[in-house]
């Protein structure tokens, strides 16, 4: 082994060497050096704390240092050997040297590396030293010559004390020591003289050297750097001179460690003097070391005998600290036995078990007892199981596997279930790491943050579109659709509510606990407002005096001339507020002039009375009529928010405000549409350019909503008067071309807007309009427009056979009418028949061109495209409406005119030329359509 | 009909006048479509329905000279991120 610098076989060498007499005395030459007692010595080992040392074992347990057991050893053995000039550590022949580098250590790590070359060997019978050292009495008794640890190996002095009266006092030992020691230092003292002398030649080559360093630089270098070096070099030599001192000191003190090699690591003489203090302290500190040491050992070993003999008679008492540990033996002989093994083991432990075995073998037999009961248990359960088992047999084998995996299985489940439960209990567990962190008034202050982040001025408009969708939820979902979803307060404010939720769990509570705490934050605002209402400082203001209301002469000069007016109309529309503002300054003045006009123009009877003052104007912009539209837009939904804001009939205050404020919107929105604006103002008219745009087409029906009767009666009025300006009308021809043009498009789309906006909005007036009116219509849309032109499209078409269509209604309900005063006049019934004669008259040359299969550019060349039917369709049904009012010459006329078209399609249908079944069915339908009106049908045409 | 009483204040107000209506409108990347407006907001941010994009790739690694090509592309709905919107108009009518 090679530790710290020992070789193994140093012991066995030196066994060999001292047991052949051959040690030499040359090899002390080499052993540490310890100066306590000299003149040198500080003295700072008298001022330790000496006391208190009593209970170290105790505290740092009865192991002790270690370092002494060869100043012990060596003292026996010098004390036998009477004081040969022989090494008090025969082991160590390393040079001083290593000593030097790690003195600390040398002195701890040394009992353990002398104890791994074992001990029990030193002891042994056959072992020189053992016998020099203990005589024969010891030898005697292997169980109690038992070393094992450091402090163990203290244990035979103080066994020895008390067996062999004839050992030496601790005095004499020390004495023995301290004059070993001496002899030692001073052979390390004549090396380190050596040393130093050595030393100091090589500081002074290097200083040499430096020298000549410095002058050869000068020559190199300015006069300024010369001065610098020059400084230093003085500094240097400074240093060195303290440094001598102190090597002079440290000579005169006999300090036995050498100095350090001075390499020239370093240029600065801080860093020597640096190194040199730290060597200065390590001897210090080692020389402490030592006494302390030496004083540990001495106080060790007084306590060790103390404890020896506590030891003994605490064993031949009989008491035990350990013996209420083990309850096991239930009877008396048990117990006298227990304590017998313990008190054996015991003994054992506190003297130290030679061999680990043997120590662990009583241990296990004495420990073996407890798990003995726990498997006496054990077994006695598997017992009782297998009795149960047993009484089992009476059931089949089979049986018995069935309820056993049956048991398995359940056993299996619980266990799954128990992970499950076990796996949850901790998920909440972890979380509720976060209960009551929130108290609930925290948990009411963020509520009340976020809530009245909510809180609007108009809630339904701020959430419009969800609210819609909400409302369309609701009746999809079968709801009523009459409740909104939005909390309203009074008049100050609200929050929308969004769409109902489908499932009924936390969400309704959760909703329900939010509205709960609106109502209690608006209430609580509202007292406040209240509150500050009473006691405000308006109140009050003015009490004390008035104090002047401008301390500047004039006001600066106004340069921007802001309109005040352009406020915002609508509080959610406040971007965009100023398109409201209408344009009303452009139309009121002539609209207060043409007002008159109007009335008498309502009805379409003076169509033709263009007066002279009539003022014609261009058409309107594109751009206006976008203008007009978006201020429209505005004035409609603020009609409908005010429909949805109605004060409830109860309060008559409230409703007539209310009124009155609807009256006014509507009024405005009245104006805006422009149709009171007179006929021949312009072509288009402003109402029907206003209509010419499909956001104007879609608009009419929720503006129409609002009109009351003779406002919409005047207003279809001017739309039938003007039909023909429609774009719908005017651009129809492109609908005839091949499709996919942009125009064709387009067009194609306001189409599909005018029918769903414009007829759909004046569907309700015509559906209820007397005889009268509708041939009062018919005869206007006859006079002003281009019929044929307007039958060749499709709200033409669609406008005509609303018409016929309500005029039919209105002569079946002559045969089944109880009230004589809803019956038409036999005037009204004339003037229709008048209409109508005239308006077939006028459609008879075009029939077949109503189609517009007929009119695409392949009918031309002679050739119908298929798939034509679905645009054909309406035509059909129009030439039916027609037929049923037609007589029989009109009937004679139109089979005449439309035979072949009726015959195409059949005949297509008939012989397959079609695409499909689909197809098919379609041309069929479309012919049928007409010929039922006729009293015919397809079926009867024969091929 | 003056700017006052038609209330156009600002640009936004002329391109709310083409809500609901076709407009063209130029994009970064040589890319320009029309389509009708539906919604608009602060940045120009778009949704536009019925729209056909057309993108003009102009190809100058060809061999003879810079060759243009356009292509085009229909969509139903779109939404057309502002920060690539140069101009909003309506369509040129011809």
């Amino acid at each position: 082994m090679s530790f710290f610098g020992f070789e193994e076989t140093d012991l066995e060498k030196e066994k060999q060497q001292f047991l052949h007499g051959q040690l030499r005395s040359s090899d002390t030459d080499d052993l540490t050096v310890y100066t306590w007692g000299e003149e040198s010595y500080d003295g700072l080992g008298d001022a330790l704390e000496e006391g208190g040392d009593e209970r170290n074992n105790e505290t740092f347990g009865s192991t002790g240092t270690v370092g002494k057991d060869f100043d012990f050893s060596a003292a026996t053995l010098s004390g036998s050997e009477n004081l040969q000039p022989k090494p008090s550590q025969p082991y160590n022949d390393q040079p001083l040297k290593s000593y030097a580098s790690r003195p600390s250590e040398s002195q701890v790590t040394r009992p353990p590396a002398a104890s791994h070359v074992s001990l029990e060997s030193i002891w042994d019978d056959n072992s020189p030293f053992s016998l020099r050292m203990n005589g024969a009495g010891r030898t005697s008794s292997p169980s109690s010559g038992r070393v094992q640890s450091p402090s163990t190996l203290q244990q035979p002095i103080g066994h020895g004390m008390k067996q062999q009266p004839g050992t030496r006092t601790l005095q004499e030992i020390e004495a023995e020591m301290r004059a070993a020691a001496e002899r030692t230092r001073e052979h390390t003292l004549q090396r380190q003289l050596l040393q130093q002398q050595q030393h100091r030649r090589e500081e002074e080559e290097y200083r040499r050297q430096q020298q000549q360093q410095q002058q050869e630089m000068e020559l190199e270098l300015l006069q300024r750097q010369r001065f610098l070096q020059q400084q230093q070099e003085q500094q240097l030599q400074l240093q060195r001179l303290q440094q001598q001192q102190i090597l002079q000191q440290r000579e005169q003190q006999h300090h036995r460690t050498p100095p350090p090699r001075m390499l020239p690591v370093s240029q600065s003489p801080r860093f020597l003097e640096h190194q040199r203090l730290l060597l200065l302290q390590q001897q210090q500190e080692q020389q402490e070391l030592l006494r302390l040491q030496q004083l540990e050992e001495q106080l060790r070993i007084e306590d060790l005998e103390r404890q020896m003999r506590a030891q003994q008679i605490s064993h031949h008492g009989g008491s035990h600290l350990d013996h209420d540990r083990h309850p096991s033996g239930p009877t008396l002989a048990d117990m006298e036995a227990l304590q017998l093994l313990q008190q054996q083991q015991q003994r054992e432990i506190l003297r130290g078990s030679q061999s680990p075995t043997k120590h662990s073998a009583h241990d296990n037999g004495l420990y073996m007892q407890q798990p003995n009961i726990q498997l006496q248990q054990r077994l006695l359960s598997e017992l009782a199981n297998t009795e149960f088992l047993r009484e089992m047999q009476g059931l089949s084998q089979a049986d018995q596997e069935v309820l056993r995996a049956e048991a398995m299985r359940k056993i299996l489940e619980t266990e799954k279930m128990e992970e499950k439960r076990r796996r949850k209990a901790a998920k909440i567990a972890h979380m509720s790491r976060y209960n009551d962190i929130m108290t609930q008034s925290d948990k009411d202050f963020i509520t009340r943050i976020q809530v009245s982040q909510l809180v609007t001025q108009d809630p339904y408009a701020d959430d419009f579109y969800a609210q819609v969708y909400g409302a369309i939820m609701r009746s999809r979902m079968g709801l009523g659709s009459d409740d909104e979803r939005v909390l309203k307060f009074g008049t100050s404010g609200g929050i929308g509510l969004g769409v109902p939720q489908r499932g009924a769990n936390r969400r309704p509570n959760a909703m329900q606990r939010m509205q709960q705490q609106v109502e209690r934050i608006v209430s609580n605002a509202r007292r406040r407002e209240e509150e500050k209402g009473l006691h405000s400082l308006h109140s009050l203001q003015g009490a004390l005096g008035k104090t002047s209301g401008r301390s500047y002469k004039a006001a600066p000069r106004q340069l921007l001339q802001v309109d005040s007016n352009s406020s915002p109309t609508l509080s959610h529309a406040q971007t965009h507020g100023h398109i409201s503002h209408q344009n009303d300054n452009s139309s009121g003045d002539d609209a207060a002039a043409e007002a008159a006009k109007l009335g008498r123009e309502a009805l379409g009877e003076q169509h033709n009375a263009e007066t002279s003052d009539l003022v014609r104007k261009d058409p309107l912009s594109r751009k206006e009529v976008l203008v007009t539209l978006e201020a429209l837009y505005d004035l409609v939904l603020q009609l409908e928010q005010l429909k949805r804001n109605q004060a409830p009939p109860e309060d008559e205050q409230a409703t007539a405000e209310w009124q009155n404020e609807f009256k006014s919107v509507l009024d405005q929105t009245w104006v805006l549409l422009k149709v009171m604006v007179p006929l021949a103002t312009s072509d288009p008219h402003p109402f029907i350019s206003i209509l010419s745009i499909a956001k104007g087409k879609k608009l009419l029906p929720r503006l129409t909503r609002h009109l009351d009767n003779q406002r919409m009666l005047t207003l279809l009025t001017l739309l039938i008067a003007c039909f023909s300006q429609l774009d719908v009308i005017r651009n129809a021809p492109f609908l005839d071309n091949p499709e996919d043009t942009p125009d064709h498009s387009e067009v194609e789309r306001q189409t599909q807007a005018f029918l769903s906006g414009v007829i759909q909005s004046i569907l309700p007036i015509i559906a209820k309009g007397s005889l009268r009116l509708i041939s009062g219509l018919l005869g206007l849309l006859l006079d002003r427009n281009d019929v044929v032109a307007i039958a060749k499209t499709r709200p033409g078409l669609a406008l005509l056979t609303l018409l016929l269509t309500r005029v039919e209604v209105i002569k079946e309900s002559l045969h089944n009418a109880t009230n004589i005063e809803e019956l038409p006049s036999p005037e009204d019934a004339e003037q229709w028949q008048l209409m109508f004669d005239h308006l077939f008259q006028l459609l008879t040359p075009h029939f077949p061109f109503l189609f517009p299969s007929s009119r695409t550019i392949d009918a031309a060349a002679g050739h119908i495209k298929p798939g034509m039917d679905a645009p054909d369709q309406p035509v059909w049904q129009f030439l039916a409406a027609l037929a049923l009012h037609a007589v029989t010459e009109q009937h004679q006329i139109l089979v005449t005119l439309l035979r072949d078209k009726v015959l195409d399609n059949v005949v297509s249908a008939k012989k397959g030329w079609v695409a499909d079944e689909e197809e098919r069915h379609a041309k069929l339908a479309n012919v049928d359509l007409f010929l039922h009106a006729l009293g015919l049908d397809s079926s009867q045409i024969a091929m | 009909m003056d700017p006052s009483s038609s209330g156009i204040q600002e640009p936004f107000d002329l391109i709310r006048l083409s809500l609901s209506e076709r407009v063209f409108v130029k994009l970064r990347g040589d890319r320009e479509m029309t389509g009708i407006l539906h919604a608009y907001d602060g940045h120009m941010n778009l949704i536009m329905s019925d729209v056909e994009e057309t993108i003009t790739i102009v190809d100058t690694e060809s061999p003879e000279g810079s060759n243009v090509s356009v292509a085009k592309r229909k969509m139903d709905m779109l939404f057309v991120r502002g920060d690539g919107v140069i101009l909003v108009s309506p369509p040129s009518r011809s």
